[in-house]
Parts: C-alpha cells; sequence; structure tokens
C-alpha cells in the first residue's frame, strides 16, 4: 500500500525505519537457543557477529558452537553462523530430533544429513560421533587426525543446495565497513541522520589568530593526522614566522627596557652633581639591555620588516642567511635579561615561550613541526572556515578507534561542526543553516581577559570583551531561540598561572571580581576538601556566573558551563561528555528546573557562591 | 598632519557625506510623485485574473533528505539542478521527474547552485567558501561520484549565491559573506574582477545574493545585509555604479526584471521593492499586512516572462504571485492544497517561463505550471 502512496525511496525510508526502531525489535528473551532464553547481550552478539543468524524471529533454535551450525529446534540445520559464540546453553543431543545414531559435536543428526555426509564420502557406518569444526574438517570424537572435509569435495556445494543444507559462507558484517569516514560520510544515512546529534562549535573571535577555539580542534584534528604535505608546509612557515614574531616583539621589549633603565641611570647621573658627563651619549653608558652593533643592526632590521608587515616576504630566505644572527641573539645577555622580564611585554602571547625556548631548533630549515608545536601554534587554522568531526561515544584517550561494539548500544552518533566565525563574516547569516543543531558550544578562552586585539574598524578591544559581544550576537540569534548552549571556559591552566600576576580586573566587564582569599593557599592540587580554591579557581567561578547572568538576563534561560584545562585530552572528553548528558536530559525532559548549575573538572568544592 | 587632525576632517567629511545624501532622498521624494500602482489604478487599469486553476502543481520531485537552499533551470532543455542540507547536487529532468545526476558534495553547507548556459556544469557554494564547479558529462570515479573539475577558492567568507554570465560558459559571479562579489574565469580558476572589499566601496555587509541582466550582461546587481542593493558594472569593479536605499532589513534576494532596465529586491523586512536601474528611484512597494503576526520575511523572488507578474517566495510557506503593475496579490500558492509545508528557500522560472519551480524546507521541490488555456504572461 505505501508503494503506490509514495516513491521508492521513502518506503524504503520508511521500511528501514520500523525495522529498526525500538519497539520493533525482536525481545531477546523469546528467542531461545539451545533451550535457555537469551540475554540482552547475548543478542548482540548474536547480531554484530561476522554471519549472523538471517531472519530471527521469536523461538526455539539450536547452535552447534564449533562448527557454527545452526537450525530451528527440532529440524535440520538451516544456517551456518559464526562459531564459538557464547550463547544459549550447550547443545542437546535431541536439538534436530535426528535419529540416524550419527554425531556431530553431540547432535544426533537428520536423515537429510547423513544423506550429505554419505555423498560427501564421509564413514557413517557403525554410529561414529564426529566432530566438526567450523573449516569443515572433521574427527572421529576421541581421535586426533582429521579425517577430511565434509564441504570441500567439489560438487557438495550442490548437493547441499538439493538436499537443501547450508554450507558455510563468506562472513556478511565486516567490522571494518562500519568505521564512520571523518569528514564526511559516503552515504548520506538517511536514517542516521535522525539519530545523529550536531554540536555546533563556536568560538570567540579575535584578530584571527588566537581567538578560535583551536583547543578543542586541533586536539581532535592533529590526532587525525589531517595535514597535508602542503599544509604542512605552511604550518611550518607560519610557526617560524611566528617565531620571528616573537623574537621581533622580544627586541622591541628590549629597546624600550634599555630607554627605561638608560634614562634612570642619567637621572642618578644628573642628581649626582659631582659627575662629570660630558657628552650624552649612550654608548658610555651599558646597560645590561644593550647589545653590539652587528646585533643592533640586525634587530633593527628585522623590527622594520615587522612593522612594514613584510614579514612573509622575508621567507625562507631569513631562515637561512640569518639562523645564525638569532643564535647568537637569544644567547646575548641582553635578550636573556628581556625574556625574564616578558611577562611585561604585553604583545607577546603567553605561548610565545613554549616556541622561543626552542627556536634555534625551530628556525632550521630542516624543522619538522611536531604534533604538539602544531597545537599550540597560532594562526593555524584548516584551509576552511567549517570542519566537521563525526564520532560515537564512548571515546577513550586514542580515540581515533572506533569501537565497533557501540554501534548496537544506541545509534547515537554526535556530529561536533567546528566553525572559524571570522572566516564566515561578521554578520551571523550563516548561522540560519545551524537552526537543527542540537547544542551550541561556544568557547571562550579565559586568558583573554588582559589582551587586546584590533576590531573590524579599526580600535583596539579588550579579547574578553569582543567574545562577549559575540556570545551575545550569537545568543540572541532569532536562529537560535530554543536552543542550548554549553559556554566552555578555555584554557584554564594558562590562566591560574596568569591571575596571579595579572589581576582579573583589567577587563573591565570583571571590575566587581574581590576574591575572599583566605591567608593560607595552597599552590597545587591537593585533594583535601579543606583546602581553599586557588584564585584561578575562585576567578574561574567569577566568570562563568558573569556569563550565565548575562545569558539568562538575555534569554531567560540557563546556562551550562564547563571549565576545560589547557591541552589535557581529559579535559576536553570531560565537557563533551557533559555536553552529552545536557542532551540526554533534554529528552528526558527533567522535572527540576536548573537554575545555577555548573560542573567544574577541578575538584575544589569549598567556597560558596 | 597629526592623527589628530585627520581625525577631524574624517568627521566632518563622514558629515558633510550624510547630509548630501539626505538632500538626495528629499530631491527623490519630491521628483517620485506616485509609484507605478498609483500610475496604473489612475489609467484605469485593472489586476489581471489570476485563479487558483491556473497555476498548478504538476510535478513533486522528491529525492532529497534536507532542506533545500537553492535551485537553478537550464537555458533550456528544461532541466533543474538543486541543492540541499544533505550535501547533495541533484540534476533533475523537470518534464518526467527522473534524477539525471546526484552529485555528492565535499562540503556538506552548500548555500547556492547554478547551471551553464550550455547545460553542461553546475557550480555549487556554500560555507567552505569555495565555489565547485562539476561537469555532468565527465566521467564518475569508483564510488559513482562525480569529481569536481574546479574549485574556485579566493573568498574569505561563505558564498551564499552564483550566477553564470548568460551565454558565457566560462564566467561566472559569487557573492559572499566577505562583503565582495567576483567574477571568476573558470579556464583558470582565477579571479578577474573583485566588487567591493577592503579597499574598494562596495557593501559594508555579507552579500546574499546577485543577479546578471539577461539584455546587458556587463551588469549585474548585488543585494547584502547592509540593506542595499547595488548595480555594478564589470569593466568598473573600483564602485558601484549606484546604491539603492530603501529596504529596511537585509536584502536576502535581488532579481533584474525582464527587459533589464528594473530589478526587483527582496527583504528581511517582508517588502519587495522594484528599482529603476537608470534613474536609481524605487518605484513600488509590495508588501501586505500580515497584523500582529511576525513579519514573514523574503526569501526569494523570480519574474514571469512578460513581467506581470511576481513571485515572492516567503519563511512561512507562503508564496504569493503578485500582479506587478498594481501591486495586488492575485494568488497565494501557499494556500492551495499541495502546497509546500515549510518555509519556500528559493524559486525560479523555466527559461520560456511556461512553469515555476519552488524549493522549500520540507525537503521537496515542486513545478508549477499554466494550466490549461491559461496563457503564459
Amino acid at each position: 500500500m505505501l508503494k503506490r502512496l509514495l516513491n521508492n525511496l521513502e518506503v524504503r525510508q520508511i521500511m528501514k525505519a520500523e525495522k529498526l526502531s525500538e519497539a520493533n525489535q525482536l525481545p531477546p528473551e523469546y528467542v531461545y537457543v539451545n533451550g535457555e532464553p537469551l540475554c540482552h547481550e547475548e543478542l548482540d552478539v548474536l547480531k554484530a557477529c561476522s554471519n549472523p543468524p538471517k531472519k530471527m524471529k521469536p523461538g526455539n533454535y539450536w547452535y552447534d558452537k564449533v562448527s557454527g551450525l545452526w537450525g530451528k529446534e527440532g529440524q535440520k540445520p538451516s544456517q551456518i553462523i559464526s562459531p564459538h559464540l557464547n550463547v544459549g546453553g550447550p547443545i542437546k543431543a535431541n536439538a534436530s530430533s535426528g535419529n540416524t545414531e550419527v554425531f556431530i559435536n553431540g547432535r544426533e543428526i537428520t536423515k537429510v544429513e547423513l544423506r550429505m555426509l554419505q555423498l560427501a564420502g564421509v564413514q557413517c557406518a557403525g554410529n561414529p560421533h564426529f566432530w566438526v569444526n567450523e573449516d569443515g574438517s572433521y574427527q572421529e570424537e576421541g581421535q586426533k587426525n582429521t579425517k577430511g572435509y565434509i564441504w570441500g569435495k567439489a560438487g557438495m556445494k550442490l548437493v547441499c543446495a538439493f538436499l537443501s543444507l547450508p554450507v558455510p559462507s563468506k562472513p556478511s558484517n565486516s567490522c571494518g565497513e562500519q568505521v564512520n569516514s571523518l569528514i564526511s560520510r559516503s552515504v548520506p544515512d538517511y536514517l542516521e541522520q535522525r539519530t545523529l546529534l550536531k554540536l555546533l562549535l563556536v568560538g570567540s573571535s579575535g584578530s584571527g589568530t588566537i581567538g578560535e577555539p583551536w583547543m578543542i580542534r586541533q586536539r581532535f584534528f592533529i590526532n587525525l593526522s589531517l595535514f597535508t604535505e602542503d599544509e604542512r608546509e605552511n604550518i611550518k612557515l607560519t610557526i617560524q614566522s611566528n617565531v620571528y614574531g616573537y623574537l621581533g616583539i622580544l627586541l622591541e621589549g628590549r629597546d624600550r627596557f634599555e630607554e627605561e633603565s638608560l634614562a634612570a641611570v642619567t637621572k642618578e647621573q644628573s642628581t649626582d652633581e659631582t659627575e662629570h658627563i660630558g657628552s650624552k651619549s649612550n654608548t658610555n653608558c651599558q646597560t645590561i639591555y644593550s647589545i653590539g652593533p652587528r646585533l643592533k643592526a640586525f634587530s633593527d632590521w628585522l623590527l622594520k620588516t615587522m612593522v612594514s608587515g613584510n614579514l612573509e616576504a622575508i621567507f625562507p630566505a631569513a631562515t637561512r642567511e640569518y639562523a645564525p644572527l638569532v643564535e647568537e641573539l637569544l644567547k646575548d645577555e641582553a635578550i636573556r635579561a628581556t625574556y625574564k622580564r616578558r611577562n611585561e611585554l604585553e604583545m607577546l602571547p603567553s605561548v610565545s615561550s613554549y616556541f622561543l625556548e626552542r627556536a634555534v631548533d625551530i628556525l632550521r630549515t630542516d624543522y619538522e613541526p611536531s604534533d604538539l608545536d602544531i597545537l599550540y601554534a597560532e594562526g593555524v587554522t584548516s584551509s576552511n572556515g567549517l570542519a566537521c568531526l563525526d564520532f560515537s561515544y564512548p571515546q577513550s584517550a586514542s580515540d581515533d578507534k572506533y569501537d565497533t561494539e557501540d554501534q548496537h548500544d544506541t545509534l547515537l552518533r554526535y556530529q561536533l561542526i567546528s566553525v572559524h566565525a571570522r572566516g564566515l563574516g561578521e554578520n551571523c547569516k550563516w548561522l540560519e543553516m545551524f537552526e537543527d543543531v542540537g547544542m551550541v558550544i561556544f568557547c571562550v578562552s579565559m586568558n583573554d581577559y588582559d589582551q587586546f586585539t584590533v576590531d573590524g574598524n579599526g580600535l583596539s578591544t579588550n579579547k574578553m570583551l569582543l567574545s562577549r559581544k559575540f556570545f551575545e550576537s550569537i545568543v540572541t540569534h532569532p536562529t537560535f531561540e530554543q536552543m542550548d548552549f554549553l559556554l566552555i571556559l578555555n584554557k584554564f591552566d594558562l590562566f591560574e598561572e596568569k591571575i596571579e600576576r595579572a589581576p582579573l580586573t583589567q577587563c573591565e566587564w570583571f571590575d566587581d571580581f574581590h576574591p575572599v582569599v583566605s591567608r593560607h593557599r595552597s599552590n597545587s592540587s591537593s585533594n583535601s576538601i579543606n583546602t581553599s580554591p586557588s584564585l584561578g579557581q575562585l576567578g574561574a567561578h567569577y566568570m562563568a556566573v558573569k556569563f550565565k547572568r548575562l545569558y539568562s538576563s538575555l534569554t531567560g534561560r540557563s546556562l551550562y558551563t564547563s571549565v576545560v584545562k589547557g591541552l589535557e585530552p581529559d579535559s576536553v572528553d570531560a565537557a563533551l561528555k557533559y555536553a552529552r548528558e545536557i542532551l540526554k536530559w533534554d529528552e528526558e525532559k527533567p522535572n527540576f528546573s536548573l537554575t545555577e548549575y555548573s560542573m567544574y573538572s577541578t575538584e575544589a568544592s569549598s567556597y560558596s557562591p | 598632519m597629526s592623527v589628530s587632525e585627520l581625525k577631524e576632517r574624517h568627521v566632518a567629511a563622514i558629515e558633510t557625506v550624510n547630509s548630501l545624501r539626505e538632500q538626495l532622498k528629499q530631491k527623490r521624494r519630491l521628483l517620485l510623485d506616485t509609484d507605478i500602482a498609483g500610475y496604473a489604478r489612475e489609467q484605469g487599469r485593472n489586476p489581471v485574473s489570476f485563479g487558483p486553476t491556473d497555476l498548478v502543481c504538476c510535478r513533486i520531485l522528491q529525492g532529497h533528505t534536507g532542506k533545500v537552499y537553492s535551485l537553478d533551470w537550464t537555458p533550456e532543455k528544461n532541466k533543474i539542478v538543486s541543492a540541499s542540507q544533505d550535501g547533495r547536487l541533484i540534476v533533475w529532468n523537470a518534464l518526467t521527474s527522473q534524477k539525471t545526476h546526484a552529485i555528492k558534495l565535499p562540503c556538506a553547507w552548500v548555500m547556492t547552485c547554478a547551471f551553464s548556459p550550455a547545460g553542461q556544469s553546475v557550480a555549487c557554494g556554500g560555507l567552505d567558501s569555495v565555489c565547485s564547479i562539476f561537469n555532468l558529462n565527465s566521467p564518475t570515479d569508483k564510488d559513482g561520484n562525480l569529481t569536481v573539475s574546479r574549485m574556485l577558492s579566493g573568498h574569505k567568507g561563505y558564498v551564499s549565491s552564483c550566477q553564470y554570465v548568460p551565454d558565457e560558459d566560462t564566467h561566472l559571479i559569487t557573492s559572499s559573506g566577505d562583503k565582495t562579489c567576483v567574477l571568476w574565469d573558470i579556464t583558470t580558476g582565477l579571479r578577474t574582477s573583485v566588487f567591493g572589499g577592503e579597499f574598494q566601496s562596495g557593501h559594508t555587509a555579507d552579500v546574499l545574493s546577485v543577479s546578471i541582466s539577461r539584455s546587458n550582461s556587463r551588469m549585474f546587481v548585488s543585494g547584502s545585509c547592509d540593506s542595499t542593493a547595488r548595480l555594478w558594472d564589470t569593466r568598473v569593479a573600483s564602485r558601484a555604479v549606484r546604491t539603492f536605499h530603501g529596504h529596511e532589513g537585509d536584502v536576502n534576494t535581488v532579481k533584474f526584471f525582464p527587459d533589464g532596465n528594473r530589478f526587483g529586491t527582496g527583504s528581511d523586512d517582508g517588502t519587495c521593492r522594484l528599482f529603476d536601474v537608470r534613474t536609481g528611484h524605487q518605484l513600488q512597494v509590495f508588501y501586505q499586512q500580515h497584523g500582529d503576526d511576525e513579519i514573514p520575511h523574503v526569501t526569494s523572488i523570480a519574474f514571469s516572462i512578460s513581467g506581470r507578474l511576481l513571485f515572492v517566495g516567503y519563511s512561512n510557506g507562503d508564496c504569493y504571485v503578485w500582479d506587478t503593475l498594481l501591486a495586488e496579490v492575485v494568488l497565494n500558492l501557499g494556500s492551495m492544497h499541495n502546497s509546500h509545508e515549510a518555509r519556500i528557500s528559493c524559486l525560479g522560472l523555466s527559461a520560456d517561463g511556461s512553469a515555476l519551480c519552488t524549493g522549500s524546507w520540507d525537503t521537496n521541490l515542486k513545478i508549477w505550471a499554466f494550466g490549461g488555456h491559461r496563457k503564459i504572461i
């Protein structure tokens, strides 16, 4: 009837839906194997084996573990499925109601089977008991030598077909095919789309470099070695030019420190009237920040190139010619002294120290960026503004293996769509395409609170405030009216470190942060619940509350938050697990209202909100 | 000159520009004493008689499993290509409803598709910021998929709309979320011209749609989220020929009138407007009050072959047929019994004007034809 109303494709879809829907699934208790009802796991094992029994209906069956023979209770074998499955009880002698007095693996076989054996040339005189393996080799019980192969003789297939007996077939379900492809699926799984939950991942838009949720995306994509040769080459150049950039900032800082200390020195000298200064030439005054003339020339040239924006233009020749100079520069006392004071250089991102320590290695022409390098590097993005990753839960630390056993756990699969907001235009018009995602994950880099960037109008703005603006525009977008949001506060480890030096109030939105800090603060994480939280934890909590209040003032609903440490995979997994649970809660419609609820990946819990 | 002085001059210059704009607006209002509908009524014209039997749904094209975002007809041979959120382009034979090609796209987030004038290739673009060209005659690979024959990359934002230059298989124009439109040479894959962008005066927000004039293929018009439509000459990429203000929301769609001297626009403010290319006037506003409900956005428009009818698709599933002369709705395809159940995202008229195809978020496409003895207008 359906066929008359709809076209073929829809009919297939509907039938497939019916087949796969929960209600129409075979209840395991109705299937008896060797006299015992199956439990859920056993049924799953049966279904997922490489050669599952076809057309499983409620009823009584017998199963021969050794050879894989399968049939209805009281009848001859109808199929040969995978052997050695742990289902049901032990096979009974009268499973097939045979009366031939010839036994295979403990089961009395039927007349038809006896006929087949005879045709196969098996000696059946004298009521033998045979032991048949899955490949068809048989031995007499109690004897070790393999007498032959039942299905080996030519024409056996024909005989078996004639007698309606099964022959071993190739596996129908090879596990390899069930692995999902990474970026795109080869066939649009029409049904799976319904049980595929999409998560949209957006990041605070910065000036394009460290603004993206590089952490989460790259964590997945690096593991899966997404980058091609060309892209690796590009990344290498990016990292190298970044290092030059950091070097430039360092040199600028050195200049500044030198001026400052010279000014201090001359001030001292001028107040001391007994000294004859003579000419105020700086070459006479040496401070710890001064470098020799050759290095100074190089430093000036590098700074000029940077300012004129031609840093890319000097690559890759620069690496060859200037590498020894750079090496010298880095060893120089002045640079080292500046490096010690790098916290005062606001243009220098905290991640630069990772690279500067190894600058000499990085700037060599044969440098190969390691995975960790790529992870930390700024400005490394996938080639377009959007990337997709399919995964199913559970995911272990080595998340690039897909557990095929999970296929029948639930049909739930997740698709993480990561968007580089900057690359898609400031206007959020493209968000309309995502109105069917299950949840939006918004990433905020926590240690942006004191960092500044140039926004679209050419004004220097605080990165955290830019994040907030973007957050507001997404949250209030009409497409996402009923959408759940999960806020991920990222880079907690870097933040924890930074907040000790630079107060949170540097960002005007956080100007009412007055932490109550106890006198006995322990620095590192200890498991005692009596430990008061670190400043970082207080800051993280405060930030989360600020965002929650903002969210509820804009939408009247509650925001889920999660704090994620920089590069720990477990931390990221925890956040994604939280996202999954939120989606599950939505499905089960909780009766309680969640107001100020948040989850932390740290263990401090002794402070009151 | 110091920075502060420069800033002062900048502010003063902006003020001058704004005041000039105001003056222009006033002058236009003076010159525009009436709109088309008013004049037509004075002349005693009557709305065209158009009833529910005049446009019937004769085909339903099913097969997409995701929302249909865009469609395009061939200039001849009656084929349609449609793009959908499931990541596929399907080429249909409009007369038989058979699918001749189903192209799997490398990026599932596709927003637009277009047929080449010869009907041999299709172009598509979306959130991946590239416009991909597929040659329908090329052999498929081992999985049965057509491979991309050319990728036009260079946009820094999503590709919202693309259209081939009429009668030229090798050039097409794309509009993008990076506020630019680009004219591409397909054989080399390079950009011939960039309209707008950082150093040129162009749109100041995402460009959503583009339409090339049939009578003069060097002129095209683009509509953008900055509520304006701009007319461009492909020979002069540095600035737009004219900017058309008037809308109060994002301009989602633009379409040239058949004679090429006017064009229509549709916007998030629920109105369609007709602008004159040569004078720059806004000739007509097509808007119907909906009471207190949310104003539905205009998602797509198309003119009938004579221009007398304007087909408009809305975000609430309605599809009005307007009489352009008298600015009245003569038919609502959305209220007919086999209408779409969700937002109409795209529509297009066949080359000979005998059929209209609408695509919707309910994953279907419907072809409407002039029924019976109805003359095609």
